[in-house]
């Protein structure tokens, strides 16, 4: 699951290793924009030293190195990924060459630390309008791309625009988004709420993008983590609902039957996958389901 | 060698407070009062010398009669705004008295002027809470006599048992009365309640009141009435209102706190006290106060109304009130000036002495009555002890406050507070000072779980079967002294020397722990 | 005096809560240890001994150089130490900051 993935400062010794303990799904232990330029290198190391420590929870561990345009990057991926990280996110990602040299330097660093090959994935910031364009062709770049994420602020500065309350001027890219990581199978994260005292506001934006489809959002304060959880969070009745979807197709599966049916409505199976998908989001288990079946 | 049942060692003798072997802790209510209580002096007053208007400090002073060696008190309605102390010592300084005992409810950081007079024999003793720059000089041995800590109630029951004796009670009034009726509601100085006040006005030889505000006989409401008080002395001003009540505080937005304060309102809720009637005490800090929060929302959702908060009352206990889920507040100490408001103006908002809120030797103190009380601690042991005296570094910097008569009163009593203060870890193998025993400490809360006193299986099991596992974590003591030493790395000992400087007394008089002078540099 | 008078220097932390912050400068003496702050009453002997190894590590690695090191503490654990006289010491060696 990755409703929330909270964003923590690459120099801040108290966030990086408190971080965790707020509950959300992921963390971006970040080493890029909220790191100034002569940190770059305090900041690595302090990151390197809180992944060997390796105290994160349940929590999908990730890093936003600095990007490939920058003279910082080959250093970010050589201190981090061998004391494992599930992947790193990447900024401003504009080419389908530049997942390529990612995805070739990932490789050599995974080899030189005798980790499996390709066990680092990529979450690709898409973070300017030629990014955005071609969102499809780099989500589809290299098996290690696990999700796509739409920029904020840098995104809507390319756009000559800026970032307000509706957030009209993001709208139409959240769209294609959603499209273009479900047309290459990867997550449909969303860019940050940067109001952090707006609840409602957040509510509001949490709201849109999961009746969008997106798997969830970045977070860039603990507060945020148990809105968006609850937004993404299925209600009773769809619970109830889903358990039933699933009950009935594995009666329909034991029974050898084609068509599945509840409460007398046949359920096509992207139907059941979603119900699947209801009840993991819901953290409920294998066990738990059968446990209600009996 | 003998160790009191929290296994401290405690001296045969100490020198400046006696023989302890009596007085050794055995358990939170195992000692017992016998006998009559103390008064002070009785007086009379006939009507043609019914005037008591002095004009200032020294005057009253010299009509106390205060003499070297005496023991004067004083209360700390006025907190870090007060001006009273330090203008009574100074006083005394120049009217050539010396070797005082001071007897104060607590002391604040404004009275570091004392310090002086410490060095120059004006003060010989302490019995009260020292903080900040005046712990610090107890801790390095900068008094020959030690310091004696008593938590509120234990204070009120040594002053009515006749372990102390007040021959002064200097008592500053935001408002009073030239007949000697005194209130904190109204005046520029306005503080609410005087509660603890009260017991030192009703056991003291002579009461002195000091205020800037007065007025014609008789004030109404009145707090402390002049039956009990022989002078009225007339001063600029009794305080700074800026350090005397805070603004109104509102609830931290510091994730940390906020993830603390969740787990505990969870437990709370999950409790079998959480029900209609709950009396519960939260206080101020940035952890209570947002407990508060969370369980105000939880009792509005589920139509919990609760009976009286109790303690020291803040403008959200206020809210509480006026919304009708608390149907009284017990204040024996107004925080803010939400609270100031409310006690002059709501009859429901009841004025208490230290007495009713906290001593153990009464008909019935009001902690008694309590379910729930939220606490602090600077460590808290594997037993569950807590220390809320002494720093890291073993030097003394708090006071006992209510804190052993709200634990030994509450069904439940949780200290919640984050695991590591930096490096410090607040869970230790043995706290440095034990304040409050473990036996009356029910749960600790942090920011990596909650730990329950196995003391309490009935709580255990409540939270195991409560749904929401995630809002809930529970650890065991010893997992979670564990992970904070995995962080901490070992703790080197408290660098301190045999001599002794501080004495904390449990509640009921027995000694529960002592505090030795440290040593600044290894 | 170990530490010449326009001795090169170089930091690295804060004094934001749980950050140290670390000053190596080059001496021409001995290695010397300073260190302040809440922690040093119960960690003094663990907090020098983390700063000595991460130095015999990095001396190791690098052309080695003796420093004089003052770490102002503010609560930080082993790994955050560590993590900027790690820093601070690279910078001098560097020759980054001077």
């Amino acid at each position: 699951m990755r409703r929330t993935m909270l964003y923590l400062p690459g120099n801040n010794p108290n966030m990086l290793t408190r971080g965790y303990l707020f509950g959300a799904d992921g963390l971006v232990l970040d080493l890029e924009d909220s790191v100034s330029v002569n940190e770059k290198d305090s900041a690595r190391i302090l990151v390197r030293e809180i992944l060997k420590r390796g105290a994160f929870g349940e929590c999908e561990v990730t890093v936003r190195i600095n990007g490939l345009d920058t003279a910082f990057w080959r250093d970010d991926v050589a201190a981090i990924v061998p004391h494992g990280v599930h992947g790193v996110r990447v900024p401003k990602v504009e080419s389908v060459g530049t997942i390529k040299a990612l995805d070739e330097e990932l490789s050599s660093v995974e080899s030189a630390a005798s980790l499996p090959a390709g066990v680092t994935k990529i979450f690709c910031l898409l973070e300017t309008a030629l990014g955005v364009w071609r969102a499809y062709d780099i989500a589809s770049a290299s098996p290690r791309v696990t999700a796509i994420i739409p920029g904020g602020e840098d995104l809507t500065a390319d756009l000559r625009t800026n970032r307000s309350a509706s957030g009209v001027e993001l709208e139409w890219t959240r769209r294609m988004l959603i499209v273009a990581a479900r047309a290459a199978g990867v997550d449909a994260l969303d860019t940050v709420y940067p109001r952090i005292t707006d609840d409602e506001g957040l509510r509001r934006e949490a709201e849109f993008i999961k009746q969008l489809g997106y798997d969830g959002k970045s977070v860039i304060h603990p507060n945020q983590i148990p809105i968006v959880h609850e937004v993404f969070t299925p209600s009773e009745a769809e619970i109830e609902k889903a358990r039933k979807i699933v009950s009935a197709a594995k009666d329909a599966t034991r029974r050898g039957l084609g068509a599945i049916s509840v409460d007398g409505r046949m359920v096509d199976l992207p139907v059941v996958r979603r119900a699947e998908f209801t009840l993991a989001r819901a953290g409920i288990t294998d066990n738990e389901q059968r446990g209600q079946e009996k | 060698m003998t160790l009191n049942t929290v296994q401290r060692d405690i001296p045969s003798h100490i020198d400046g407070y006696g023989n302890t072997a009596e007085k050794l802790y055995s358990g939170a209510f195992e000692r017992m009062p016998e006998g009559f209580g103390r008064g002070g002096r009785i007086r009379a007053v006939t009507p043609n010398d019914r005037a008591k208007l002095l004009s200032g400090v020294s005057e009253a002073i010299s009509a106390s009669g205060l003499k070297s060696g005496m023991t004067i008190s004083f209360h700390h309605h006025l907190r870090n705004g007060d001006y009273i102390v330090n203008q009574v010592i100074e006083a005394c300084a120049s009217s050539g008295i010396r070797d005082l005992t001071i007897f104060p409810t607590a002391l604040f950081g404004i009275h570091k002027d004392i310090i002086p007079h410490i060095k120059r024999g004006v003060i010989r003793r302490i019995m009260g809470s020292v903080n900040g720059p005046i712990g610090a000089l107890v801790s390095e041995g900068g008094m020959e006599i030690p310091v004696v800590l008593r938590s509120h109630g234990g204070r009120a029951r040594a002053v009515m048992s006749g372990d102390v004796h007040i021959d002064v009670a200097f008592i500053a009034a935001p408002v009073a009365d030239i007949g000697g009726n005194i209130s904190g509601r109204i005046g520029k100085s306005a503080c609410g309640s005087i509660g603890y006040a009260f017991t030192d006005a009703l056991h003291a030889d002579c009461v002195v009141a000091l205020t800037d505000n007065l007025q014609h006989y008789p004030i109404a409401p009145v707090s402390i009435p002049g039956t009990c008080v022989d002078f009225v002395a007339q001063v600029g001003s009794i305080g700074d209102p800026a350090g005397i009540v805070s603004g109104t505080t509102r609830v931290t937005r510091d994730p940390l706190r906020l993830l603390i304060a969740k787990y505990a309102s969870k437990l709370i809720e999950t409790s079998q006290y959480f029900r209609d009637g709950i009396n519960f005490q939260t206080g101020a800090g940035g952890i209570p106060l947002a407990v508060t929060a969370f369980m105000k929302e939880a009792m509005k959702n589920r139509h919990i109304r609760g009976g009286f908060g109790l303690g020291g009352i803040t403008g959200y206990f206020v809210d509480m009130l006026k919304e009708g889920l608390l149907k009284k507040l017990m204040d024996v100490q107004s925080f803010d000036e939400e609270a100031v408001k409310s006690i002059a103006s709501d009859p429901r908002h009841i004025e208490i002495s230290a007495d009713w809120y906290a001593n153990p030797w009464n008909c019935g103190a009001a902690v008694n009555w309590l379910d729930v009380v939220i606490l602090g601690a600077t460590e808290l042991d594997t037993d569950f002890n807590a220390n809320v005296n002494t720093e890291a570094d073993g030097s003394l910097l708090h006071g006992i406050g209510g804190h052993q008569d709200t634990a030994a009163g509450a069904k439940l009593t949780i200290i919640a507070q984050p695991l590591m203060r930096g490096r410090i870890p607040c869970l230790v193998d043995k706290v440095h000072t034990v304040t409050t025993p473990g036996e009356v400490v029910d749960a600790l809360v942090t920011e990596y779980g909650i730990t329950i006193n196995p003391n309490r299986p009935d709580l255990i099991d409540a939270c195991k079967e409560a749904k929401g596992g995630d809002e809930l974590p529970l650890v065991p003591v010893d997992e979670l002294r564990a992970r904070a030493r995995e962080m901490s790395g070992a703790m080197e000992p408290v660098w301190q020397d045999e001599r002794i400087v501080g004495i904390v007394e449990w509640r009921d008089g027995t000694i529960i722990d002592v505090i030795r002078q440290i040593r600044s540099a290894r | 005096m170990t530490i010449r008078d326009n001795a090169r220097t170089a930091q690295a932390g804060t004094l934001e809560s749980m950050d140290c912050l670390v000053t190596v400068t080059e001496s021409t003496g001995e290695r010397q240890i300073e260190i302040s702050g809440a922690a040093v009453s119960r960690f003094a002997g663990a907090m020098t001994k983390k700063v000595n190894q991460v130095l015999d590590e990095l001396e190791g690695k690098t052309e080695a150089k003796s420093v004089v090191v003052s770490v102002q503490d503010n609560g930080a654990l082993d790994i955050v130490l560590g993590a900027r006289v790690e820093a601070a010491y690279l910078r001098l060696v560097g020759g980054g900051a001077s």
